[in-house]
């Protein structure tokens, strides 16, 4: 249960007002830091969910689709620069946030494990070739596109993106061509 | 078999969910930033212009329910702005050209107001509506002295200003035509200037028509 206390207690300090408040003034942070936190905290938390309702899961999501058609739906919905704005101004939708996205993380955490090797390729290439049309999408705009964030936080997060799509790149790449040569061929 | 069904069950469930979420969240798919669902919003929900007490760049002070009767085509921008603004104003300008004359003066007037109160004194109105061509009559360009008041306008009308702190603003742009009683009847971009002028013209014509 070492994650799961983990997990709380990274979800206990992002939503210290403060902390939230701060990460929440920066666009860059508010998508790539925030976000991806509280769906590891969700993933550590999953911990504890996985153990105690391990027949839930297994009945109603034994091959983990259902789990990841919710998870791509509800990260979808959260690069609409509109929904980052609104958390930032409706109260109902940062609450959403703050249930949805730990969410993800729990429901990953059994999905991932269930889905086949080729399941797993597709949603990663998936987000591969989306957050690639984020950075694209964030770096070329012509317009401000969130009303409570300036243009030039805007491209700072395309190139987050960018990053982060050259980090997944790199990954695959070497997923592919290195960690498949014949020396470890069976660690795959 | 019963575990099957339980999958594909969820898995369905899963979808509508999923659905329902990006549908709502994005008003039937209309709005994917939030500046569109500003723009959708006020289309739904027609606000009245505010009560505000106008200076204009000949030093007048009046109400806005000055042009009571009268379309008015507003824009909101700051002079010391450099990139949007002047953009903006330009294109006013050929808005303002293309209605026919008839009308302008009558059945419409152009307003530009701005949000930069402390800076935008009557005397610097003067001279920038000069430099587009505004003759401060048809096309006046005014200030809202009272703070209060310009935010609240602001707000009604989902104008966003964020201070830069150096003297500079980001904002939202927009061509607001307020009716004849004072309602906001239609938010237009004011990038496409052809078709913004065809909608206030059609908007006067159908009226005279009736």
């Amino acid at each position: 249960m070492k994650q799961t206390k983990l997990g709380i207690l990274l979800y206990v300090i992002l939503i210290i007002p403060p902390i939230t408040t701060y990460m929440e003034s920066i666009m860059l942070v508010h998508m790539l830091i925030q976000f991806p936190l509280l769906i590891l905290a969700g993933w550590l938390i999953g911990e504890w969910v996985l153990e105690r309702w391990p027949y839930h899961f297994l009945k109603w999501d034994a091959n983990g689709i259902a789990g990841i058609i919710l998870v791509i739906f509800i990260t979808t919905y959260w690069m609409f620069p509109r929904a980052m704005d609104e958390s930032l101004t409706i109260w109902h939708i940062e609450l959403f946030k703050f249930i949805s996205l730990p969410l993800v993380g729990i429901l990953l955490r059994n999905s991932w494990r269930k889905l086949t090797i080729i399941g797993r390729s597709f949603v990663f290439l998936n987000y591969l070739s989306m957050f690639g049309l984020m950075g694209w999408f964030y770096i070329d705009s012509p317009v401000q596109i969130c009303n409570n964030y300036l243009e030039i936080e805007q491209q700072m997060l395309g190139w987050g993106f960018v990053v982060i799509t050259g980090i997944m790149i790199v990954y695959v790449l070497q997923k592919c061509f290195i960690s498949g040569t014949k020396s470890n061929v069976n660690q795959i | 078999m019963i575990k099957n069904w339980r999958n594909v069950v969820a898995i369905i469930l899963a979808i509508v969910l999923g659905s329902l979420l990006i549908y709502f969240g994005t008003d039937g798919f209309h709005a994917f930033t939030e500046e569109s669902a500003r723009t959708y919003q006020l289309h739904q929900e027609k606000p009245l212009f505010p009560r505000v007490m106008l200076e204009d760049n000949k030093e007048r002070v009046y109400p806005f329910s000055e042009f009571e009767d009268k379309y008015v085509l507003i824009t909101f921008f700051y002079t010391a702005c450099t990139d949007v603004c002047p953009v903006l104003e330009m294109n006013f300008a050929e808005v303002y050209d293309q209605i026919p004359e008839k009308y302008i003066g009558e059945d419409i007037v152009f307003l530009s107001i701005s949000f930069d109160t402390k800076h935008d004194k009557p005397a610097v109105l003067e001279n920038y509506r000069k430099s587009f061509g505004s003759d401060g009559e048809t096309w006046r360009m005014a200030r809202i002295p009272n703070q209060t008041e310009l935010d609240n306008l602001l707000k009604k009308f989902g104008v966003i200003v964020i201070p830069e702190g150096n003297g500079h603003f980001q904002h939202n742009s927009a061509f607001y035509l307020v009716n004849r009683k004072g309602y906001l009847e239609k938010v237009m971009d004011y990038e496409k200037v052809d078709e913004a002028a065809q909608t206030v013209v059609s908007v006067l014509e159908k009226e005279a028509g009736e």
